[in-house]
């Protein structure tokens, strides 16, 4: 399966190798798709891949050290604002927004990471984001 | 041979044949030209994108006692009002005075909002005279409460653009959108195979088949007319433009939005569709035309001059998959390239505005007009202004030091040459780093003694040929107070520094 999160080490935790920890231990395969250090304390959007057992397993070892938070729906397009001109689509890093057969531009929802670089580019702005 | 005369008599019987610009294509492919002129009646075209010069002429009537407007806002976006007492002229790239704002709400907003009708909150004033004993005046208004509110672009629907890519080392924003760098993304605009002036274009005699002054067409949900050639209309290299005008009070926010483009400023989406008479075989053929038989140069937006360099020419097909590939040439060597591409116009749009203006004729809503006359061929002049580059004010030799160098050494350098930058280079006198006389100042503070523990190793840079304008806007966003030139192999030339810059604006004798 795959599943992404958000992840909040607190201040003590941070210098503890958690992210190694978990894919040697349980045998996921992680990708780190964002990482931010403060003081005391750390942010990390990361996507968990392997069988379920072991990613459920992972995130509840996660749990121990910070905070997890399920990725729902980080980011909607309101379509009365979108006028399909594509210009957000070359910096999505992730590949998430497209071109259809019929030129319309479309978000891939699952595949989205949050990081708000299409929202900024947007020139209606027609992308709306939700902080988490 | 037919004449428009004819076909709008079709129209009228329901019996002309109208097809948009997309559909023309597989039609002459099949039939030819000769018999696609005899079955086809009208073409449609339409584009929709970002056309910066876009205005609304307005008339607000008189207010009583009357007022000459002179300053005049309109939810805090000034329109220009040095017309007759009442008038104004709201252009789309106009700012919003309140800084804070800025190019997030500007022209195109506020004419997007009266289109959809929305209250709009009118500031001006006047100097007062026995006609207009008047001060000052603030009310809310609707474009309803306006006489006229006629839009008028003195240049848009562009028939060709180029597409966008960055050399440098560091993102742009620019009219097409963000770039990134090293050649990050190659952004394009245009509907390409739907553009009304691609399809009328004789690439012949470098003139338009049948569209001119006076030509009705499609302009943002309304029906308008082309009032002449644009500004720096250029046909002879295929990039022509109109002037066209429109009422606003009958578009549609569908096809006429405002929108910002970041870091870049405020500017008017706008749909314009235009439909070609099919007279002859000549017309119908031109009226294929493909998005492959387009086109497109590759500009180097990172060499911020008027002229950019052009990296190559590519085409609407190529374009719309995604991504190209090219040859570049990367620090003197000959690189393949694969850039993905993306579209700042929308190709859905000028879709439905194709229709939209194919319904409309369908429908009977839409007769077609013969124009008074062609456009003039003209072709557009650069602004006669010199351009001051590094190069001009650079001083040689360039003072550097090697990394060997103690921070002593180099403290007296610094002195004895009355410099406060010192670029450290290697053996090519390739650039490595920079230090200043404040690097010194910490380093004597922090007991450090080596060069390479107190040298900037990320150096900002110019190259020769940049003007020193672009110099000075990397001084301030990087908070530096000078940088090397450097050449294409990192070698350096000499360095520039605030001061320099100063001479240039502060000269005395």
């Amino acid at each position: 399966m795959k599943k992404r999160i958000f992840y909040w080490i607190s201040g003590r935790n941070v210098k503890k190798p958690i992210v190694s920890d978990i894919i040697k231990t349980y045998d996921v395969d992680v990708t780190i798709l964002k990482a931010k250090m403060e003081p005391s304390e750390g942010f990390l959007t990361l996507e968990l891949n392997g069988n379920e057992d072991n990613v459920l397993n992972s995130v509840e070892y996660l749990k121990e050290y910070g905070e997890v938070e399920d990725i729902s729906q980080p980011i909607q397009k309101k379509e009365e604002k979108c006028i399909d001109c594509g210009a957000c689509i070359v910096h999505c890093p992730v590949g998430a927004i497209k071109f259809e057969e019929d030129f319309s531009v479309t978000f891939d929802i699952d595949e989205c990471i949050g990081c708000k670089t299409c929202a900024k580019i947007c020139p209606t702005k027609a992308i709306v984001v939700y902080d988490l | 041979m037919k004449t428009i005369k004819q076909i709008n008599e079709k129209i009228k019987n329901g019996d002309a044949v109208i097809v948009t610009a997309e559909e023309m294509i597989s039609i002459v492919e099949e039939e030819g030209a000769e018999k696609a002129s005899e079955t086809v009646d009208v073409v449609t075209t339409g584009t929709f994108g970002a056309m910066c010069s876009s205005g609304v002429f307005l008339n607000f009537g008189h207010s009583d006692p009357p007022i000459k407007m002179m300053k005049t806002y309109l939810n805090g976006v000034e329109a220009y009002s040095g017309l007759a007492a009442v008038d104004a002229y709201l252009g789309a790239t106009q700012a919003n005075s309140d800084d804070d704002i800025g190019i997030d709400y500007g022209g195109a907003h506020v004419i997007e909002d009266l289109v959809a009708g929305k209250e709009v909150e009118l500031e001006a004033e006047g100097y007062t005279t026995d006609c207009y004993p008047r001060k000052r005046v603030s009310t809310i208004i609707t474009i309803d409460d306006l006489n006229q509110a006629m839009l008028f672009n003195p240049r848009n629907c562009y028939q060709s653009y180029n597409s966008a890519t960055n050399s440098r080392d560091e993102k742009l924003y620019t009219y097409m959108g963000k770039l990134l760098p090293e050649f990050g993304n190659l952004n394009y605009s245009g509907a390409g195979q739907l553009n009304p002036m691609q399809n009328d274009f004789n690439t012949t005699t470098k003139t338009y088949n049948t569209l001119g002054v006076g030509t009705k067409i499609f302009a943002g949900g309304a029906q308008g007319y082309i009032a002449g050639e644009g500004t720096q209309h250029s046909p002879a290299g295929g990039f022509g433009t109109l002037a066209i005008q429109g009422n606003l009070k009958e578009m549609d926010t569908k096809y006429i939005r405002g929108a910002t483009i970041p870091k870049y400023g405020s500017t008017l989406f706008m749909g314009i569709g235009i439909p070609i008479p099919v007279l002859n075989s000549e017309i119908a053929q031109t009226c294929a035309i493909r998005d492959e038989d387009i086109k497109v140069p590759i500009l180097d937006y990172g060499i911020q001059r008027r002229d950019k360099p052009t990296l190559g020419v590519t085409n609407y097909k190529d374009l719309r998959t995604g991504k190209i590939s090219m040859e570049l040439d990367i620090s003197g060597e000959k690189v393949d390239k694969c850039i993905r591409t993306t579209s700042v116009s929308s190709y859905k749009t000028s879709r439905e505005i194709a229709g939209e203006l194919k319904d409309w004729i369908i429908n009977k809503e839409f007769f077609l007009s013969d124009r008074v006359a062609g456009l003039n061929t003209c072709a557009p002049k650069p602004m006669k202004a010199d351009a001051k580059l590094v190069r001009d004010i650079i001083k040689r030799p360039p003072i550097v030091a090697k990394e060997t160098i103690s921070v002593s050494e180099a403290s007296k350098i610094l002195i004895e040459k009355n410099i406060n930058h010192l670029p450290i280079v290697d053996e090519n006198n390739c650039i490595m780093g920079i230090i200043t006389s404040w690097d010194i100042a910490k380093a004597m503070a922090q007991s450090k003694t080596t060069i390479s523990d107190i040298m900037t190793k990320y150096v900002v840079w110019a190259s020769p040929d940049e003007p020193i304008e672009m110099v000075a806007k990397k001084m301030s966003a990087n908070n530096i107070s000078g940088l090397p030139i450097v050449d294409n192999n990192k070698k350096v030339l000499g360095v520039i520094s605030a001061e320099d810059i100063s001479k240039l604006i502060g000269h005395y004798i």
